[in-house]
């Protein structure tokens, strides 16, 4: 009796249980109309002021990629209520809602591309190029193009015209702007050799300049216990992270930081890259016979055990790196100080990581591959009745960018698009060994576009010790305020290498065509599994042969045709 | 006969309990089943699957000159059909072990502990076998002390596959292993009695009254997972996998997810998506009527 | 049983023990060194120091978790998910398995009802359609999206449908002589006899509830509703260096712990590890599926 009485009372459970369910989906279905409906308030008539005051409240729904680490808001701040928002939210009206948040990397393109495909789009989001151009080709956006020209403040006009035209042409398809897009510094794009200092002193070594004495300095840190705690535990080089990328491609071209791109560059090869050959006809670098001469180099190293084992296994490059066991990788500006290194010089002090130009092609020359300054893109849901809203949004935060506490990772910005001139790390560059040479003062640096110089300025001479021009580990006092270092040391370190003259490779075209967004994900993936196994000698080095002939049977060729047909435009 | 008279009304009620159970089943799985036109279409998310522009078998067609179908359907049938047969003989060999096994007290013991870890996910396992088989691993460490060069388990596409089924293997023969036991309680005491007397051997009687006792119950199972031979695990080779053993570990449901979800070819997706189902859909159809043929049961 | 004596009979039992007590060690040696790891220094976790003993033994990784509301969070959310699923599903189960229980002279359309359960268990739309089917139905961050996105537990059903079957006829004919009517018959006579199939269904929900994934990363928009095993999922995926900034690099990389993430992995086992010992006796009897009618 008592256990039929249970299984009656289970019942009546669950039915309750569905009966609440019908309710609560009731009650959630109605919060978002709520929210619309002070949006669709219309916006009263005013002038186009980049940077006006709206007079009703506007909302602006995004979606946004979060930092499951970061603890740097203060109590009771949240990634939807912080001093960015509030700021916006203070001076232009604005109030952001989050409709969607996922940690950055996967988890965001994920929540993107489910948003897209659904067609279930937030007011506002940042989006990739594939993202975007799937968008363009569904009807989804805005067109940005009069709201652009009236909207953006003459600052970011002023920084997306550094590019010659580059950010514009990627952002415009069929002469309407559909997007704003960032613009990166070129210094994100070159990638070259960092290198323990302290350890080629330790050996007796010289600074490598090409292939051959990168071979010999990387055995040397393996065989010659470097670290010199009696274990042969060091590796050479460090390989990309799971999931990483050996090369940088025309679709991601920069910061491709632990891959290999400078040994590629140093054979000339650019894989990944749609280049012109001897003829001027396009060709893709990836299949090029340079390529597997680089290939077939990799090999090498790997099978000599110079590149780390787990290569594109480890789940964090920086591992090696960090724990002091890594002598080399190849990488831009800011994975050094800003990578890596400040838990590097943690572990061991007397870690010296200084960055060169390096290897050096058969004349002598250092030869890196471009990248595009548009890898990230604001785009507008259509329909969403203040565009502006977002444009004006990107004004502010960064005309005001230095007003703001900075131990509040700017990673809560709402709709961050990383803004800098082309030449902005290059002037900092300059513009501090000018300051630690007494010729300028912080004063002197109040540039529009460089927000950062004055503050860099008036920061530098509490990390940076005696003698300033030399860069050595030791020459730094990393605690004297370990975030300016982690960016002074990038800075110092990560440019100077790029204050010689270099011969700069660009890609035909970072866009994809039309073909590509059927074919390429597939043939994508053909070539990065064949490069990943003919380096690390699960393929024979002849099965690029094979590769070639599959990437254009499978859609290369055509591929390649169009990409000329854009080329000649 | 008042029997059948008198369930005859019962039928409505029936009904009424099937209703909530239905209710829950057209919304979270027929509703969304009319997604299956996208595999005949060219999916704009801005027309949405009302608006968008039909193609035919357009989509099937592209995936059949695709390489990574070819691969994918191998690799899945190749796992699939591995961890079927494993799942099979090991469970099977340990019950018939255990039902050996004449300290009683012991014998609970190991059953309690073999089919742990049948109950953690494929996130915690994948987190705990990346570590074990990592190059600085455990495994690595015995394999050296037999000089054995350490080697990087989850690069090699050649070994994947098999750690893959070995792993679920290990997960899963514990439970599947009271299958048999369920089946092995089932065989009448009083034939080993009659054998004992009769003076045989225990191999003797392993062979002539326990297999033949639970050889319906092998065959029963065998004809069952017939629509498993498309399920190669997503949860455990997602969390497992990597470019590197793409070649011989991607699956079906994996590069299903990738293409839909990562590179947004929506029908594509999709349309492989169905394929696998019909495919299933007809092996089950087919072990159904086995079953009842040979073994005269009924499945559902 | 018979006893047997022999020498050979007597070195095959202690062969047995030793076999079987081995591959008993084997299961759960794992799940050991996990603890060991979660136990030991992370410098000597990731160089691969720790064997079958933690290294440099301290409870740090334990400390940091206590203060960890978001581990706790959705450790709190996969504990909700877990009672109302199997609740639900304990429900949905036994009103779909009694009736289809029956043959199709007592239920009309017994059969398509049948195979339309078996349909939508192979066949669905893909992703996207079910994400907008649950989108539309408002739960979308909501534990109910948990619950019931998965739809109807057929496996489960059909297990439950073989069992009231291969119960005695004369029960049911009994009851009918009395007079008993359908819903007294399932509540009163059918679930009592049907305890080991539910015991074992309910189990099966408990398990699928608690280490089901996927669908928090799709269904949750937000971090703070993510169930546990998506929480511990993040901790082991991969960081995708190119769509991130520096600063981002830099505190995902700071994330990545051994030791911590395996004391979450060993937390995470726990409430299984606590239940299944109490459930178990029910599984010999409930999995009837593979058992034949005699």
């Amino acid at each position: 009796m008592s256990k039929s009485k249970k299984c009656i009372q289970i019942l009546l459970a669950g039915m309750l249980i569905v009966l609440t369910a019908c309710s609560n989906s009731s009650s959630s279905k109605e919060s978002p109309n709520s929210s619309t409906k002070e949006a669709e308030t219309p916006a009263v008539q005013k002038e186009a002021d980049p940077f006006g005051k709206s007079e009703e409240p506007i909302t602006i729904k995004i979606g946004k990629e979060i930092d499951a680490s970061d603890k740097s808001l203060p109590a009771g701040d949240s990634p939807e209520s912080n001093q960015y928002t509030r700021y916006i939210k203070d001076k232009l009206n604005i109030d952001t809602k989050i409709i969607w948040q996922a940690a950055a990397g996967k988890d965001y393109e994920q929540k993107i591309n489910l948003s897209i495909a659904s067609d279930d789009l937030p007011d506002a989001l940042v989006v990739n190029e594939t993202q975007f151009r799937q968008m363009v080709k569904s009807g989804q956006l805005e067109d940005l193009t009069d709201v652009y020209n009236e909207y953006a403040s003459p600052t970011i006009k002023g920084i997306i015209e550094t590019t010659k035209g580059l950010a514009l042409k990627s952002v415009t398809i069929d002469e309407k702007m559909y997007a704003l897009p960032n613009v990166t510094p070129e210094s994100d794009m070159v990638h070259y050799m960092w290198i323990r200092k302290d350890w080629l002193d330790k050996l007796g070594l010289q600074t490598p300049k090409t292939i051959d004495e990168l071979e010999k300095v990387a055995k040397a840190f393996v065989e010659q216990d470097p670290d010199g705690n009696g274990k042969a535990d060091t590796v050479g080089i460090t390989g990309p992270q799971l999931g990483g990328n050996i090369n940088a491609d025309f679709i991601n071209p920069n910061s491709n930081n632990y891959g290999f791109d400078p040994i590629f560059a140093s054979f000339h090869s650019y894989p990944g890259y749609w280049l012109k050959d001897s003829n001027g006809k396009t060709t893709y670098g990836s299949i090029q016979p340079e390529t597997k001469q680089a290939l077939s180099t990799l090999r090498d190293f790997y099978t000599k055990g110079l590149i780390d084992r787990e290569m594109s296994i480890r789940k964090d490059a920086q591992e090696l790196i960090k724990n002091g066991t890594s002598g080399i990788y190849f990488g831009v500006w800011w994975s050094g100080g800003y990578g890596p290194l400040g838990d590097a010089i943690q572990n061991n002090p007397k870690a010296n990581w200084q960055a060169y130009a390096v290897p050096l092609d058969i004349n002598g020359e250092f030869t890196p591959h471009m990248g595009n300054p548009s890898n990230q893109y604001l785009v507008v849901r259509k329909g969403y009745e203040h565009p502006e809203a977002a444009i004006q949004m990107q004004n502010l935060l960064f005309r005001d960018e230095s007003k703001f506490d900075v131990n509040v990772a700017i990673s809560n910005y709402p709709l961050r698009l990383v803004f800098a001139s082309m030449d902005v790390m290059d002037v900092t560059y300059k513009m501090m060994k000018e300051v630690l040479a007494g010729t300028k003062k912080p004063e002197d640096l109040n540039l529009p576009g460089y927000n950062l110089l004055k503050t860099d300025a008036e920061n530098i001479k509490k990390v940076k010790l005696e003698p300033y021009d030399n860069y050595d580990i030791q020459y730094w006092n990393p605690n004297a305020d370990i975030g300016v270092w982690k960016r002074m040391y990038s800075t110092l370190v990560g440019i100077s290498p790029l204050q010689q003259p270099y011969k700069k490779t660009y890609s035909v075209t970072y866009s994809q065509t039309k073909t590509m967004e059927r074919r390429w994900a597939a043939l994508d993936k053909l070539e990065k599994e064949t490069f990943l196994k003919i380096i690390m000698g699960a393929e024979p080095i002849d099965s690029f042969d094979q590769f070639v002939l599959d990437w254009k049977k499978q859609g290369g060729d055509q591929i390649i045709a169009e990409v000329d047909e854009v080329a000649k435009q | 006969m008042i029997c059948k008279m008198k369930t005859k009304g019962y039928a409505k009620h029936y009904y009424l309990m099937l209703l909530p159970g239905f209710i829950w089943l057209t919304l979270f799985s027929i509703v969304p089943m009319f997604g299956i036109v996208i595999a005949f279409q060219d999916f704009n998310p801005g027309l949405g699957m009302f608006h968008s522009e039909w193609i035919g078998l357009e989509n099937f067609k592209y995936m059949f000159t695709l390489n990574d179908s070819k691969t994918i359907f191998f690799n899945t049938i190749f796992i699939a059909v591995m961890k079927i047969i494993a799942n099979m003989i090991v469970p099977l060999t340990f019950a018939l072990l255990l039902n050996e096994l004449r300290v009683i007290v012991f014998k609970r013991w190991i059953q309690t502990i073999v089919y742990l870890p049948h109950f953690l996910s494929w996130v915690i396992l994948s987190g705990i076998l990346l570590d074990i088989f990592s190059y600085t691993g455990p495994i690595n460490g015995i394999l050296s002390m037999f000089g054995i060069s350490p080697t990087l388990f989850f690069a090699r596409a050649d070994l994947f596959p098999f750690i893959i089924v070995g792993s679920d293997v290990w997960k899963e023969f514990g439970f599947n292993t009271i299958i048999f036991l369920a089946a092995l309680t089932g065989i009448n005491p009083s034939l080993y009695e009659a054998a004992a007397i009769d003076g045989a051997s225990r191999l003797q009687r392993l062979l002539n009254i326990t297999l033949p006792g639970i050889i319906t119950t092998v065959i029963l199972l065998s004809v069952l997972s017939l629509g498993n031979v498309l399920n190669a695990g997503f949860d455990q080779i997602f969390n497992l996998y990597n470019p590197l053993v793409y070649s011989s570990g991607d699956i079906i449901d994996t590069w299903v997810y990738r293409t839909g979800l990562l590179n947004l070819q929506y029908g594509l997706a999709t349309a492989m998506g169905l394929l696998k189902s019909v495919i299933s859909f007809t092996l089950i159809t087919i072990s159904y009527f086995l079953a009842a043929k040979f073994a005269n049961y009924r499945i559902f | 049983m018979v006893i047997e004596k022999t020498f050979g009979s007597k070195a095959f039992d202690v062969f047995l023990i030793v076999l079987l007590g081995g591959t008993a060690l084997l299961c759960v040696l794992p799940l050991w060194y996990t603890l060991v790891i979660s136990l030991s220094e992370n410098a000597a976790a990731s160089s691969g120091q720790v064997g079958l003993w933690p290294v440099g033994f301290n409870f740090s990784s334990y400390q940091e978790i206590m203060g960890d509301s978001k581990f706790f969070n959705s450790f709190w959310i996969s504990i909700q998910r877990v009672v109302l699923g199997s609740s639900l599903n304990f429900v949905i189960i036994i009103l779909l398995g009694y009736p289809l229980s029956k043959n199709a002279k007592d239920l009309p359309f017994r059969n398509v009802f049948m195979w339309i359960l078996v349909f939508t268990m192979l066949f669905n739309g893909g992703l996207i359609p079910w994400y907008q089917t649950v989108k539309s139905l408002g739960l979308i961050n909501n534990i109910w999206a948990l619950v019931l996105g998965q739809s109807v537990p057929v496996f489960s059903v059909i297990l439950v449908i073989n069992y009231f079957r291969n119960l005695p006829k004369e029960i049911e004919e009994a009851a009918l002589v009395d007079g008993a009517g359908p819903w007294y018959m399932l509540v009163k006579i059918f679930i009592p006899l049907a305890v080991p199939v539910l015991a074992t269904v309910t189990l099966f929900s408990i398990v699928y509830h608690w280490n089901e994934f996927f669908n928090g990363l799709v269904l949750m928009s937000n971090a703070d509703h993510y169930p546990l095993q998506t929480y511990i999922q993040q901790l082991v995926v991969i960081i995708d260096a190119q769509t991130m900034t520096a600063e981002q690099i830099q505190k995902m990389s700071e994330l990545s712990n051994q030791t911590l993430n395996a004391a979450k992995i060993f937390i995470a086992m726990i409430p299984i590890l606590v239940i299944y010992p109490f459930l178990q006796r029910f599984f010999i009897n409930g999995i009837t599926l593979g058992s034949v009618k005699e």
